[in-house]
């Protein structure tokens, strides 16, 4: 897998919301403003993510995956936060905090096999990747 | 949007008690992105690649069928519910250990990978730790289970 600017860009927002989330969730704190803006960086990085991916395709460059199974990634990721939102405000609790760190590091991991998708597997990582696309 | 989100008032809820409720919904949680990583790769696999190993893939199909099934009855009150969501999660408990064992004694037999190869290894194993968390999590709360009746 490549390694690109966009996946270290996500690996990073996404990585920091799940820290403060948990952060906030060890230390007792029902969802606040600061936790809920990090979750919200991470579907404002999505967007921009799915904006900009529309438009490198658009000027010619190609994935090198299934494009629908891309856009399946992408749409999962985007609706993440929103769920993730909605089920924490279900229930004001500290636990809620805990519900929304689980939103940002699964976005990293679908950033990853967005980036897979998108640049092709190494021959040296496929056995690493079980089933898909063998 | 400003009052809804400053309305903290008060002293910060202890745990909530109940089964679907504190750290159960994160339980529920974990489960939900396992019902729908499973589903989308199971999904994928029969759509593109069914005629390679059908087995294996329905087989995916199943396991993503079984976290369906624990997410939602994991999500309900009641009695019942509480009793499909353990049904279940042995089932996925069993799915795991079989499977895994096969995959590593008999290897040809699985050359193409489920969510359950290697013990979830692919997962990070959160496949092998999912089902004994969620039924520990249902041992401890089977009182206020079986009193919801």
């Amino acid at each position: 897998m490549t390694v690109d600017g966009w996946f270290y860009v996500g690996l990073v927002v996404g990585l920091a919301s799940t820290i403060i989330c948990v952060v906030a969730a060890v230390t007792r704190k029902k969802p606040n403003d600061i936790t809920l803006v990090s979750l919200a960086g991470v579907e404002l990085f999505i967007l921009v993510y799915a904006g900009a991916s529309l438009v490198r395709l658009a000027t010619g460059e190609h994935l090198a995956g299934a494009g629908w199974e891309f856009w399946g990634y992408m749409f999962t990721a985007a609706a993440l936060p929103v769920a993730g939102f909605y089920w924490a405000m279900m229930e004001r609790t500290f636990w809620s905090n805990y519900v929304m760190g689980a939103v940002g590091v699964t976005v990293v991991v679908m950033m990853a096999r967005m980036a897979q998708i998108w640049y092709g597997l190494s021959p040296a990582v496929q056995h690493l990747q079980p089933g898909i696309g063998q | 949007m400003k009052n809804k989100l400053s309305n903290t008032g008060g002293t910060p809820d202890a745990p909530a008690p109940g089964r679907t409720t504190g750290a159960g919904r994160l339980l529920i949680t974990v489960y939900g992105i396992f019902a729908i990583s499973a589903s989308a790769r199971a999904g994928f696999q029969i759509a593109t690649a069914f005629k390679d190993a059908p087995l294996a893939y329905l087989l995916s199909a199943f396991a993503a069928a079984v976290y369906i099934v624990a997410t939602v009855s994991l999500a309900r009150r009641g009695h019942k519910w509480a009793v499909a969501a353990t049904v279940s999660i042995c089932i996925e408990l069993a799915g795991v250990l079989v499977v895994g064992l096969l995959s590593v004694f008999d290897a040809r037999a699985f050359p193409h990978a489920t969510v359950w190869s290697m013990f979830g290894q692919g997962y990070g194993y959160v496949p092998l730790v999912l089902p004994l968390v969620g039924l520990w999590w249902l041992y401890r709360h089977r009182d206020r289970a079986a009193a919801a009746k």
